[in-house]
């Protein structure tokens, strides 16, 4: 049987593990307290840079309770949550216990704290590139030159980082909260020595991971460590403020951008510099620019400095918002410039016909013809509205199903992915039912468990368009095993049956049997068949989006709401609609919250990360989430499963920060657009910048 | 969370005896708890009054309203008296964290209530309000901090309901070991050059039983601008009310107490139908006497702003 790719398969049915998660039933790494558990903790410093001045080691270990303490009194500490030692006890609070006997008094130097501080400008150009900008400026009536910055993005997953690890000698059982329980169980195995046979890594349920969570980090290395030395299950989660400080963020950038267009709007080129503000060490920056529009000649360079502060991880999307927030930015400046629509601009300078489509869908559904110049909106609370547009690429992969079918019909699927939050449990179930033509309600997924067949990682944004072709297969390997024994039945070669919406029958005749009778007739009690990825149902093309706001900006406090976000989006065929639109609206949520909101803050003195909670680290909540209108975007020969997850949240703050400045008249180039920046925006030029 | 001693006082006596043997209050645990899990909390016994039903209600006295200090926020929030009768009040209480807290917070917790600055918040910071030598925000971060009293601690005060308990200078009902004293809330809140290690006048050995408001105002109103609007603490607030045909005008998150703005009440007197300009010429006398800190002067225009548009508010006017 071929893939019919013109039938629809979405359906709106709510993921099935939904019960399980609103009542509590679901359980999650950090939800497993096995009898005899032992808990270990890392020690951190506080401050940007120093060094452990004095510790009580021998008052902390008499604490009731606690089995170890270890001060590394000689390291040297190169942020705030950097581990400078460990406790093990026998219950949490025993830990805190024994941290407060410590006593601990540190000694810090000046950190570097702050991207500014550290920031080294804009490189000279070679001559040669010189010339090159000189000859597009010649030719460019109008020029945008500015610099644009964004905050650093603390990862705040609602499930912490965390394992509990029983290493019971020859094998090992843990609990840990990935997005990628195959490579973990990599990471258990170089952190055990035993072999991967002998390791199994649950991961059933896991609270959000965003590009924190692909290895077991060194919290699993840890709980590992001290489960096998004390022979007992240990379980090392971290809090909320560790989650802040060390589990990963989305690195600050300062990007300076001089570019000219000509009259009719067509950017010819100029010249870009993206500094990305990264951890204690070097690399992991990035912002990513990427050629949705054709910008022309650039003469790009690229540089990381490093902050006495936490390491940057991958966080959905890595690069792309920041860059987005910058080039988006600066197209609306050159739309200001040329006196145009800055839909119209981008229409120009758009490199696909699919985006060129979307933004015009986005423009009529958000109410684009509503717009006023910039701030010509009256009243003293404005009204303004702003897009932005990205893209996300779908490769191949690898990924392996099993599925049992038994003899009542009922089939058990075994895909060694993880579902961390997206709806991936639905996903999977869908998939088969669609294929099969059966109630989704005869099938068990089961996923996030290093035993079942392996499956990729969530990063990228692959996990349902790597497994929907190999669970494809291998509900067409489970048609066939049944059809072997209806054929048998018949009397007929396999290829006399044909398969159907949920019934078999005989070429040429009208007896049907159905799904639930043909597998009564299987001679176990179930049988066992495969699948793997293959490129019969792999999404083809890119995953296109174009992303509109619409915001009102209180000018008189500077405080901005954002009223309607419309996400057009390019997904291939939706498997389910509900999982799918509920992507949408998670990324175009994190994009508010990184518009307005998040902002890691360090204490320029010490380098202490003052905002370590959700107190001040303020992330957006049930209030400040606006009317969002996702549209699936499905065109003819849009085949099999695109990615979603990722491009959902790439426009988003950049067309709120457009909308803010079509309101005022005034452009914030800083995420996040705080009352201040807004309120020192609108002062600093009745129509001009901050 | 560090080991304690627990009490649970049955009646308001058994609470001030445990009070008197060194047991620290717990009413919803909202903050406390907080302190308790990251050490920031010196006590080490704890007596509940969760359970003492008398400490509770709200209800209406010959002229005026009854608080109870355990009365929570939800309850003031949602009480068709004090709707009525003080809007202003029952505004500041709905807009308070999220449902779930104001569920389960209390009046008097809400008041008392310890500052969420966050160098006083973090055990690494030895800072003047816990007994050390150095006020970190003077020179670090301190967008959040005061714009008005503060020096020689810049933190803001964090209740929602005790500027309008200042609006309408309620009575804090205190009991102590031998007697209850009556406190004016004009005189209840202390800035930190009078004792940087507390924020208002209550005795150790005291407890707050109830609010008694004996003057309700003729005109009330709240607004409060925060960045976000799911569980945010404002950035400015302004409380005013019209009470014995006087106008009072009272900041809040903004300064280390409930902060009076006296020029302002100065120049709206008793014209009991504010207009635009007499409102716009209060706003700016609010604003005197502001010691704005490196980071936090944006603010002063959202006090303004708030100022302007709660008198109008509280008049019937449209404010924005």
């Amino acid at each position: 049987m071929s893939v019919d790719n013109n039938k629809a398969m979405e359906n709106r049915l709510a993921r099935p593990d939904v019960r399980q998660k609103v009542t509590g039933a679901a359980k999650f790494a950090a939800d497993m307290f096995p009898k005899n558990v032992v808990y270990a903790k890392f020690i951190r410093f506080p401050f940007g840079k120093g060094k452990v001045e004095t510790a009580d080691v021998e008052a902390a270990r008499k604490v009731k309770g606690v089995i170890s303490v270890d001060v590394n009194m000689q390291a040297d500490a190169k942020y705030a949550g950097h581990s400078i030692g460990r406790v093990v006890a026998e219950t949490r609070d025993a830990i805190d216990d024994a941290v407060e006997a410590l006593g601990l008094k540190f000694r810090f130097t000046d950190p570097r704290s702050r991207a500014e501080d550290v920031y080294q400008g804009v490189p000279e150009a070679s001559p040669e590139d010189l010339d090159k900008l000189k000859n597009i400026f010649d030719q460019t009536p109008v020029v945008v030159e500015a610099t644009y910055t964004t905050q650093v993005q603390t990862h705040t997953s609602l499930e912490p980082h965390g394992s509990m690890v029983d290493h019971r000698g020859e094998e090992l059982e843990a609990w840990t909260s990935t997005q990628a329980v195959m490579g973990c169980q990599e990471g258990f195995e170089n952190a055990s020595g035993l072999s991967a046979s002998k390791i199994t890594v649950h991961a059933e349920y896991v609270g959000g991971g965003f590009g924190s969570k692909f290895s077991i980090g060194a919290e699993g290395g840890l709980a590992t460590e001290i489960s096998k030395q004390q022979g007992r299950p240990c379980r090392v989660v971290l809090d909320r403020r560790e989650e802040h400080s060390d589990g990963g963020n989305r690195p600050g950038s300062i990007q300076y951008m001089k570019i000219g267009a000509d009259k009719s709007g067509k950017i010819i080129g100029g010249r870009v510099h993206l500094m990305s503000s990264v951890g204690f060490g070097r690399g992991r920056g990035g912002v990513k620019n990427p050629n949705y529009y054709d910008f022309g000649t650039i003469v790009k360079t690229e540089a990381d400095e490093s902050l006495n502060a936490g390491l940057p991880a991958a966080f959905r999307a890595p690069g792309y918002p920041q860059g987005a927030f910058a080039y988006e930015s600066m197209i609306d400046e050159l739309a200001a410039g040329l006196r145009m629509d800055p839909v119209e601009v981008r229409l120009k300078n758009e490199t696909s016909d699919r985006r060129r489509k979307q933004l015009k869908m986005g423009a009529e559904l958000i109410g684009w013809d509503g717009r006023v110049a910039d701030g010509a909106s009256p009243g003293r609370i404005k009204t303004g509205y702003g897009c932005g547009v990205a893209s996300w690429g779908n490769g191949k992969g690898k990924c392996q199903a099993d599925i049992d079918v038994y003899r009542n019909g009922d089939l058990e699927v075994r895909i060694g992915i993880q579902d961390i939050g997206t709806g991936a449990s639905a996903v999977v179930i869908d998939v088969v039912a669609y294929h099969l033509g059966i109630d989704r309600n005869r099938i068990k997924g089961r996923l996030g468990n290093s035993n079942y067949p392996p499956g990729p990682g969530s990063g990228g944004s692959v996990t349902s368009r790597l497994s929907a072709p190999a669970l494809m297969d291998a509900a067409e390997s489970a048609m066939k095993a049944v059809r072997k024994i209806v054929a048998k039945e018949m009397k007929v070669a396999d290829d006399e049956v044909e398969y159907s919406a949920g019934h078999f029958n005989k070429k040429g005749s009208t007896q049907k049997v159905a799904w639930k009778d043909a597998c009564a007739l299987l001679p176990t009690e179930k049988v066992t068949v495969s699948g793997e990825f293959n490129d019969e149902f792999v999404g083809n093309g890119v995953s296109d989006c174009a992303q509109f706001a619409q915001v009102e900006v209180d000018t008189e406090t500077g405080i901005v709401h954002v009223r309607k976000v419309v996400a057009v989006h390019a997904c291939g065929k939706p498997v389910n609609r509900l999982t799918a639109e509920n992507q949408i609206c998670g990324g175009v949520i994190q994009g508010i919250s990184f518009a307005l909101f998040e902002q890691r803050i360090l204490d320029r003195r010490t380098g202490g990360h003052v905002n370590h909670d959700m107190l001040y680290y303020k992330i957006a909540g049930s209030k400040d989430v606006p009317e969002i209108i996702p549209v699936l975007d499905v065109e003819e020969g849009d085949n099999g499963v695109k990615s979603l997850g990722e491009p959902a949240t790439i426009p988003t703050s950049a067309a709120i920060a457009n909308a803010v400045a079509n309101a005022t008249g005034a452009r914030v180039r800083h995420l996040p657009i705080t009352p201040a920046r807004v309120l020192a925006a609108l002062d600093s030029a009745k129509g001009g910048v901050a | 969370m560090k080991a304690f001693d627990y009490a649970i006082a049955e009646n308001t006596s058994g609470a001030i005896a445990a009070i008197g043997k060194k047991y620290r209050v717990k009413a919803a645990g909202i903050d406390l708890l907080d302190m308790l899990k990251e050490r920031t909390e010196p006590g080490d016994r704890f007596v509940s009054i969760h359970r003492v039903a008398e400490l509770g209600g709200i209800m209406t006295t010959a002229d005026g309203l009854r608080i109870g200090a355990l009365a929570t926020l939800a309850e003031i929030g949602d009480s068709e008296l004090v709707r009525k009768s003080f809007p202003a009040l029952a505004e500041a209480a709905s807009s308070a964290a999220t449902p779930q807290v104001r569920a389960r917070a209390t009046a008097a917790g809400n008041v008392l209530q310890r500052p969420r600055c966050w160098y006083f918040r973090a055990k690494e910071y030895d800072c003047l309000k816990k007994g050390g030598a150095t006020c970190f925000a003077v020179e670090g971060e301190n967008q959040f901090h005061a714009l008005f009293g503060g020096g020689p601690c810049h933190i803001t005060h964090a209740s929602n309901i005790a500027p309008a308990l200042v609006a309408v200078n309620a009575e804090i009902r205190a009991r102590g070991q031998k007697d209850t004293r009556v406190i004016s809330a004009d005189g209840f809140f202390t800035l930190p050059d009078k004792g940087v290690g507390r924020e208002n006048s209550l005795s150790e050995d005291e407890l707050v039983t109830e609010f008694v408001i004996r003057k309700l105002p003729t005109k009330s109103a709240y607004v409060e601008f925060k960045e976000k609007q799911s569980f945010d603490w404002p950035l400015a607030a302004c409380t005013v009310a019209l009470l014995d045909g006087k106008w009072r005008v009272v900041l809040s998150h903004v300064a280390p107490i409930p902060w009076r703005a006296t020029k302002a009440e100065e120049v709206l007197g008793g014209t009991a139908d504010i207009d635009e300009a007499l409102a716009e010429k209060a706003a700016d006398a609010a604003l005197e006497g502001a010691k704005p800190m490196r980071d936090n002067g944006y603010r002063l225009k959202l006090v303004r702003a708030a100022v302007r548009r709660s008198l109008l508010e509280a008049c019937g006017k449209a404010a924005v």
